[in-house]
């Protein structure tokens, strides 16, 4: 039956304990940004080459079994090899040698700069997803917005609305997992009535998604308003009038850490 | 409750079940359930929050990833490969805990009239079903047949998502907190039309509820779960006669037995047995005589 929180882990938490997972909110988010400029940045295979290693010491230290991470993006692997499909096929051909062409029928052709292109593509994209999946996989929803808020909390000061923002942006990743969950009972329940959502081949099963959709919206916006209220009922008001709890603090392995992120990258980014 | 020697209609054997099981976010639901219901029992499953209650009821249907144990339907395996579910599912009615996930169509009469459809019956004969079941439910048909389902009250729409199970006419009725939402008077009917319906239609009745205040008004049987296990299976008066233990398990008791409880403290032999109102008048009454 649909377990469908096993193919998307996208904005999920899990908790192993690990020293990635006690590292410092703010210097986990710096190195996850460093990691995104290094995808725009890094523009050839050798590059690539020389942050892989890194990466597997992050999903090591993790202590976040691959296994599940890969189940976890299924859905987005899918949709990367349909996307990059499409970038091969309709590669623009102006500056191809007409030696590089492997294969053309009208205006779809395979060659090896397409391929080349696309390989560099599905790299930053991969590289893309894998850091922010393993920041959200080791980070808590608590610490992820704070940590966001003290990072921009600067920018108040030229009347940037950071807690609004940060909020709805942390809002935005947290409802994904929650639709996930009760995309599942809604397919649960419309199978007990006789849709057979585990039936079938790829093309009808993506169908019957379809016919979750509209109540998936109706329950979405009916979470939003019962959030709305639960924050005006507590008060909630962003800001600088917000003190926190627990204030957090960064202890020197984690800018260690943040350092070696930092000088891999560039590395990376020379050769 | 043996009957007639036929093999009962749905029985679990050695069932466990864990969410997600094999990543590092598994939880274990269920551990080792095994019960038999047999054709025309009234069973409620009991138990607090997070006890299993709505794992033991998905995987009457064949809704969860096979894992260890079995599910038997009228003696066979439905975890068997090949074993026809569409058939199964047609056969065991459930409503769920929150009638909005289990209402497919738009309006009403759409959606009353989707079980049927499916299950291929013609259009006269589903326009049938359709009327009956609303009707039954107290949702005139000529009424509510083009209402808007999510116009509707919470109450009006578990009635709606009843409804849509009744239309199917399943030997087996699942209701899951059947109760939860209803005000009293509302769960003062739908008691009357459970117990008349599965009167009439000899149905199977299970309902699952952390509360036994309609349950035991319900029913015959209870089978009571703690934690993923079975804890108590007997009939009703047996597993009441147990009320400290229950009352531990954090399940609401019915009010006669909460009286009864507190009979208890002037009456240490008081029993706690007692489904109405007036059978504990009776017993206290018989105890202020003698003393």
């Amino acid at each position: 039956m649909l377990e469908l929180q096993r193919n998307v882990i996208f904005g999920q938490f899990v908790e192993t304990g690990s020293f990635i997972h006690r590292v410092d909110a703010r210097v986990k988010i710096a190195a996850t940004f460093v990691l995104l400029v290094a995808s725009f940045l890094i523009d050839d295979f050798l590059g690539f080459a020389v942050i892989l290693p890194l990466l597997v010491i992050i999903g090591v230290v993790s202590k976040i079994p691959l296994g599940y991470i890969l189940r976890g993006s299924r859905f987005f692997l899918a949709f990367l090899i349909f996307i990059l499909a499409f970038q091969v096929l309709f590669y623009p051909g102006g500056d191809v040698p007409e030696s590089s062409y492997l294969w053309r029928w009208g205006i779809l052709s395979v060659s090896t700069e397409g391929i080349y292109t696309a390989g560099i593509i599905a790299l930053r994209v991969i590289l893309l997803y894998y850091v922010t999946t393993m920041l959200m996989l080791t980070t808590s929803l608590v610490d992820l917005t704070n940590g966001l808020e003290l990072i921009f909390g600067p920018l108040q000061r030229l009347k940037v609305p950071v807690n609004e923002l940060v909020l709805v942006f942390v809002i935005a990743i947290k409802f994904v997992p929650i639709f996930i969950e009760e995309m599942e009972r809604l397919a649960r329940a419309q199978t007990a009535r006789g849709v057979p959502f585990d039936e079938g081949g790829a093309i009808t099963r993506a169908r019957r998604i379809g016919r979750l959709l509209v109540p998936i919206f109706i329950s979405g916006f009916a979470r939003a308003d019962t959030l709305t209220i639960a924050m005006n009922t507590r008060s909630y008001r962003g800001g600088r009038y917000r003190t926190k709890f627990r204030q957090m603090h960064a202890s020197p392995s984690d800018w260690l850490a943040l350092t070696l992120v930092t000088l891999w990258v560039i590395v990376a980014w020379m050769v | 409750m043996q009957s007639d020697g036929r093999s009962p209609v749905l029985e679990l054997k050695d069932f466990s079940h864990t969410y997600l099981e094999g990543t590092p976010r598994a939880s274990e639901a269920v551990r080792d359930v095994s019960f038999r219901i047999h054709h025309g029992e009234r069973v409620g499953i009991v138990g607090a929050t997070e006890s299993g209650k709505s794992t033991v009821v998905d995987s009457f249907a064949h809704l969860l990833r096979p894992g260890p144990g079995q599910v038997f339907y009228e003696g066979e395996d439905v975890t068997a490969p090949g074993y026809n579910r569409g058939r199964l599912r047609r056969e065991i009615g459930i409503v769920f805990q929150r009638p909005d996930s289990q209402i497919i169509e738009d309006v009403v009469g759409a959606d009353v009239a989707f079980g049927p459809t499916a299950a291929g019956l013609s259009a006269s004969e589903t326009r049938e079903r359709v009327e009956e079941s609303l009707n039954t439910l107290e949702l005139p048909y000529p009424d509510y047949r083009l209402r808007y389902i999510h116009a509707l009250s919470g109450g009006q729409r578990r009635r709606v998502a009843i409804a849509g199970v009744l239309a199917m006419h399943t030997p087996v009725l699942v209701l899951d907190e059947p109760m939860a939402g209803l005000d009293p008077r509302g769960r003062k009917e739908l008691l009357e039309l459970l117990l008349t319906l599965q009167r009439e239609r000899e149905l199977t009745l299970i309902v699952c509820s952390a509360s036994l205040t309609d349950a035991s008004l319900l029913c015959d049987r209870f089978i009571v779960l703690d934690r993923g296990t079975v804890v108590m299976d007997g009939p009703v008066r047996e597993v009441l006669r147990e009320a400290d233990r229950l009352s531990e398990l954090d399940i609401t008791l019915p009010e006669p037995v909460v009286g009864a409880r507190e009979m208890q403290k002037l009456f240490p032999d008081f029993p706690t047995d007692v489904l109405t109102e007036d059978e504990l008048e009776v017993e206290l009454l018989e105890r202020l005589a003698t003393s």
